[in-house]
């Protein structure tokens, strides 16, 4: 067992959401204390478990750790920083201005936009300013999943490009009053970041091809972002002398197979490996095993435990069929296999004669590679950022550019370059793709949970902003949030896994939703080993720490819900993916 | 020297392009601003939003609000109520500053008549 080590002051985990970002970072932070520094854990991830891994309620203020001299944490959530930060700039109006006045100013304050502000704003006080974590040796940032830690890493240096470029003062920047004002912090968090004696970034990944390939992805936008102090850690490594059982020795060579094929560039970086723990890494004890492995006495059992299993994916998708068309949306953290459940339920209903349209909003889409092959009757499609944009740009500039001269023409396309024309551009293109829904199925792999969550809020804001507008608004946006809403066209399918983490954040998700007044049809259980009938001592003890998720999840979060064992044959084209509904 | 000052609803830009649909109005009316500075107006804009003090410490700004949100946008023009609840067109603008008509460049000034303000923004 080899944990990351580094000296930097600054340390960053990044990976796919479940890859064991938090494990690891608390675990290094662990042995640093121990070893007497003085370490701080900061998580910014707005569904973070921070404070569920290390057993202490956590605030955006460093608080010290029990038992372990010298380790702090802090948590900040985006939303209540949002909060805030928007009081801060309201409340000196309270009584000043008519009240109308001040909701509307509110109103302003509410988007995506300044949480995803609000959120880089305590990530840059910690990293631009020394003085503010002055009294700790090390930082380590527990960051969020990889699109959403991309887009907080590549804010700074897009938004001191903005800036800097834009001559007519940063309009779209609005809400962010003052963001001048922070530029030279701005400026120093991403030198911070660039800077190989201050800063180093640490890969997670589990030694699986995806999410290998998500890794390489965050390296070479990193090194695009100028950040060159990066190390790999391979997390979960399954190795085992039995190789008689047929699902111990499948997972030991698909981690063969892809620790062999590691990405070039990721191949370069030096790399630490941790192995497939059975029980989890919640709690200060299971942290202290990481470290100190040779202290772990592995009670080996072959009881396997019996409880009732759910029910197969097959029976959800023979429910969905008799709608017969529909949108299919399913969600969860990133990792959880999304992806992989769209794809089997897009095909198992074109196998059944629907035509059907599977699209996806993951910025790391890799439906085309789940699918593999072209299917009759099943198109797919990937919600493109750029492309939406792009597509975005000409028709604004079409609409209102051609009765500009040139300056108000260089304006519309200074506000064209700001951060929110993406969300509203990608949002234009799920509410299509929500909208073909009424003639064939639709089914959408989502983003990660935070980004859903944002869509969907700027879906709710969009719903209000629809009932004041005259304009020409779109059909497909003014019916997007009923539509989401109506559980005879909308089955959403919360997809988790059976662990700790995965089930928590889904629970959240769940409330999530109900928060936005859409109820989930099912619940999806992916990679169950208990369901896979492994003989394999190690990977039968992981079984059964799988049955109080498992139970929690059918008997108390779903009302329906479906298990899908972990796969020996990997759940990749049309073959692969028809194990999970046949 | 002549003055104008503008006083926005809350709205995250100028020009709307972060509403659900682009405002022409909104674009057409920013680059008129930038026109209007061209022949010698001081030219300053105050988005609610952004600059509550702005409407806070002027009295007659702070009165229309109360008789009701939709007076903004506010036009002030050295120092007095122009406009309220609409946004002029250039040759308006031209009129309420005394800039001669002969100056209004040879350019389509169309007026969306479909917008208001507050379908514009974010």
């Amino acid at each position: 067992m080899t944990l990351p080590t580094a000296h930097t002051r600054y340390l960053f985990f990044t990976g796919k959401g479940g890859v064991g970002k938090t494990s690891l970072s608390c675990a290094m932070g662990l042995s640093m204390a121990e070893a007497g520094r003085k370490v701080l854990i900061v998580s910014t991830d707005p569904a973070s478990n921070l404070d569920e891994v290390l057993g202490v309620t956590l605030g955006q203020r460093p608080t010290a750790i029990p038992t372990v001299k010298g380790l702090f944490a802090l948590n900040i959530d985006p939303e209540a920083s949002a909060r805030e930060y928007r009081e801060r700039m309201v409340a000196p109006y309270r009584g000043v201005l008519p009240a109308a006045a001040i909701a509307s100013m509110e109103e302003q304050f509410s988007g995506a936009c300044t949480v995803e502000i609000a959120a880089f704003d305590e990530f840059s006080k910690l990293l631009g300013q020394p003085q503010a974590t002055a009294e700790f040796d090390h930082v380590i940032f527990d960051t969020a999943p990889t699109g959403h830690t991309l887009r907080l890493l590549t804010l700074p240096s897009a938004w001191s490009e903005f800036i800097a470029s834009s001559d007519s003062g940063a309009s779209c920047l609005g809400p962010l009053a003052g963001l001048e004002k922070q530029k030279s912090l701005y400026a120093a968090t991403v030198e911070r970041l660039c800077d190989p004696a201050s800063t180093a970034v640490i890969l997670v990944s589990r030694p699986d091809t995806s999410a290998l390939r998500e890794a390489e992805r965050t390296r070479v936008e990193l090194v695009e972002l100028g950040v060159s102090n990066l190390q790999l850690a391979i997390n979960g490594l399954f190795s085992t002398d039995h190789t008689d059982d047929p699902i111990a020795s499948a997972m030991m060579q698909r981690a063969d197979a892809a620790m062999a094929a590691v990405p070039a560039g990721l191949n370069k970086l030096p790399r630490t490996l941790t192995p497939f723990l059975p029980l989890g890494t919640v709690g200060l004890w299971a942290l202290r095993l990481m470290v100190h492995p040779d202290t772990a006495s592995v009670a080996v059992t072959n009881d396997n435990a019996t409880t009732p299993l759910p029910g197969p994916l097959s029976a959800l998708v023979e429910e969905i069929a008799k709608a017969g068309h529909g949108v299919i949306m399913a969600m969860g953290k990133g990792g959880v296999g999304k992806t992989t459940v769209a794809a089997a339920i897009a095909l198992a209903l074109a196998k059944r004669g629907f035509p059907v349209h599977l699209s996806t909003t993951d910025p790391a889409a890799h439906v085309d590679a789940a699918v593999g092959e072209s299917i009759a009757l099943l198109a797919v499609s990937r919600i493109d950022p750029a492309t939406e944009i792009a597509l975005y740009t000409v028709e604004v500039l079409a609409k209102a550019g051609s009765n500009l001269d040139t300056n108000g023409r260089a304006m519309l396309e200074e506000d064209l370059r700001s951060p929110c024309t993406e969300e509203i551009a990608v949002f234009r293109a799920f509410a299509r793709a929500v909208d073909a829904g009424k003639e064939g199925f639709v089914v959408l792999d989502t983003a990660p949970t935070g980004h859903t969550i944002l869509l969907l809020d700027a879906a709710e804001s969009y719903h209000r902003e629809v009932l004041r507008t005259q304009g020409d608004m779109p059909e497909a946006v003014r019916r997007l949030l009923p539509r989401l809403r109506d559980p005879d066209y909308t089955k959403v399918l919360i997809v988790t896994l059976p662990e700790a983490t995965p089930v928590h954040e889904a629970e959240r998700l769940q409330a999530d939703l109900a928060r936005a007044k859409i109820q989930p049809f099912a619940w999806v259980i992916n990679q169950s080993l208990l369901a896979s009938g492994t003989r394999n001592p190690l990977l039968a003890q992981r079984g059964n720490y799988e049955i109080p998720f498992i139970r929690r999840v059918a008997d108390e979060f779903s009302s329906r819900c479906a298990l899908i064992p972990w796969l020996p044959e990997p759940p990749i084209g049309a073959k692969g993916l028809a194990q999970l509904t046949d | 020297m002549k003055t104008l000052e503008v006083f926005d609803p809350a709205m995250c830009c100028s020009s709307g392009v972060c509403g659900v649909e682009v405002d022409p109005l909104l674009a057409q009316f920013a680059s008129d601003l930038k026109w209007a500075e061209e022949k010698g107006v001081q030219v300053s804009r105050h988005n609610l939003g952004q600059e509550p003090q702005a409407f806070a410490s002027n009295p007659a700004v702070v009165k229309e609000m109360e008789a009701g949100m939709d007076r903004l946008p506010v036009i002030v023009v050295n120092g007095h109520i122009a406009s309220t609840g609409m946004y002029p067109t250039r040759q308006q603008l031209a009129q309420k500053l005394g800039i001669p008509s002969h100056t209004l460049d040879a350019m389509a000034v169309k007026a969306a008549p479909c917008c208001s303000p507050k379908s514009g923004c974010c």
